[in-house]
């Protein structure tokens, strides 16, 4: 059978020299010339229809496409189907992770025990693990009798925790809308205006140098509107909500902490998650890093 | 680089990307052979980690690994035995565009459940599911689809047109099949 696909790209070298093996540049990039109607037929504008619906056709050939579509009602039937189509699968629901995957994954490249070694070493690791031991409950002892750190403390606790989103609607509601927007590789547009419109509170963006604002988007967490901000950092993705301070003082333990500390950090499944509110705006951020590295990155 | 460095890196690039591995794995595996696929294009990203020298791109990148891995193990799986003809696809699909009728996949859309959606998909040729499945279905720009499928990015370009296309013409044709098999009984 022959391959429709590559007959097409024959095609489409044919007409207007478009394609290379290194990937496709658009018919005017290699003759230099001006891409005309008339030099393409209506079979091949038809088919650049889809990536005009997707918004991946360069500037001047969707300026074209777009002229063609103004009077071609066979192409104008074509960009709603293939738009149709295209927003009916992305309705379908992502499989997701499953803990046990998430767990095994995360024990890649931890090292195997190391067998236990004999003569004197064997009475010398026991011997060294509980002088550590004491070690440790002696320096946290001293730690807590000072009262330094609580905020330390707290992130400490909470990390221990299983899964603390578990008791924490707010916190569970956003875990899951990151995992959904990473599923879906992010709205395709940053634009921070459109994403407060018609919110009571104002959404405001992180302003670091090392950050780069991508995708904005609503949301709802725990049955109130939020936005979502995502940002590449240090070659992962960090992502932000924006809601009323109220909603996280509701949650107990958030509540307590941030009257604590001013801050809620706790991590979960590899990542970190931290919570603060300024001015009745309530924030938390979420990114696979520790929490303590992302309080220091907000802070 | 000492190993807990370059173990806290590898978590840091790869991990963020575990569910939409998982969702992408399922188009080739079902169930706990998705996961482990998956599982095994981690470990093959961990041994080869040193290779990846720009993290942005380590979703395209783990992609890559996770088709290998999916390709090698599905040597005797027979997925698609009902194809239909192409040519029929496109003869239906003209159909619906150059009719003067509202167009009969809004309606179409709203009975199917995506299980049914799916199947359609996957039972147009694979090199057009595939392009399709993963802009649509996991996001990725074209560009990225390219590079996961070794394809020249017009290519890419023309099986998403056409993929789409044979998919509108295969919901008509399997519509219009139901349709006479209701009249009939």
């Amino acid at each position: 059978m022959t391959n429709p696909s590559s007959r097409n790209n024959s095609r489409r070298r044919d007409v207007a020299g478009a394609e290379d093996s290194d990937g496709y540049e658009g018919p005017t990039a290699k003759t230099g010339r001006a891409m005309t109607e008339a030099a393409l037929d209506h079979a091949l504008l038809q088919e650049l229809v889809a990536a005009l619906s997707d918004g991946e056709l360069p500037w001047g050939e969707a300026r074209v496409v777009r002229r063609h579509l103004r009077d071609c009602v066979p192409c104008q039937r074509e960009l709603a189907v293939q738009k149709r189509l295209g927003s009916a699968l992305a309705q379908e629901p992502a499989r997701l992770a499953s803990t046990a995957l998430r767990q095994r994954i995360q024990r890649i490249g931890v090292r195997a025990p190391q067998p236990f070694a004999l003569g004197w070493r064997a009475w010398l690791a026991p011997a060294a693990a509980t002088g550590l031991v004491a070690f440790t409950v002696v320096c946290g002892a001293a730690f807590v009798a000072v009262g330094v750190g609580r905020a330390g403390a707290l992130i400490a606790d909470r990390d221990q925790a299983g899964r603390p989103s578990a008791a924490i609607p707010v916190l569970q509601d956003a875990l899951a809308d990151c995992r959904r927007a990473m599923t879906r590789n992010f709205p395709r547009k940053a634009d921070l205006q459109a994403v407060g419109a018609g919110l009571h509170f104002p959404v405001r963006a992180l302003e670091r140098p090392d950050v780069e604002l991508f995708s904005t988007w609503k949301t709802t967490l725990a049955g109130s509107p939020a936005a979502g901000l995502a940002y590449r950092w240090r070659g992962t993705i960090l992502v932000q909500y924006a809601m009323p301070a109220e909603m996280l003082r509701r949650a107990p333990v958030i509540g307590a902490a941030l009257r604590e500390a001013a801050v809620f950090s706790t991590s979960e499944g590899g990542q970190g998650i931290v919570v603060s509110v300024a001015n009745g705006r309530g924030t938390l951020f979420v990114a696979f890093a520790p929490a303590e590295e992302l309080r220091r990155l907000i802070l | 680089m000492k190993a807990e460095t370059r173990r806290a890196r590898f978590q840091a690039v790869t991990l963020p990307h575990l569910d939409r591995l998982v969702a992408l794995a399922s188009r080739w595996a079902d169930g706990h052979e998705a996961e482990d696929h998956v599982q095994e294009t981690y470990l093959r990203a961990w041994t080869a980690f040193d290779q990846l020298r720009n993290d942005g791109a380590a979703f395209a990148w783990l992609c890559q690994i996770l088709r290998a891995v999916a390709t090698e193990r599905r040597r005797t799986r027979a997925r698609r035995q009902g194809l239909v003809y192409i040519t029929e696809l496109e003869a239906a699909h003209e159909e619906i565009i150059a009719s003067d009728k509202p167009s009969p996949l809004d309606e179409l859309l709203l009975r199917l459940d995506g299980v049914a959606l799916r199947d359609a998909l996957r039972s147009i040729p694979e090199e057009f599911a595939e392009a399709v499945e993963l802009h649509d279905m996991h996001g990725l720009k074209y560009r990225e689809i390219a590079q996961i499928t070794s394809a020249p990015i017009g290519t890419v370009m023309s099986r998403i047109s056409r993929g789409r296309r044979l998919l509108a013409g295969l919901l008509a044709l399997t519509d219009e099949e139901s349709s006479k098999r209701g009249v009939a009984t």
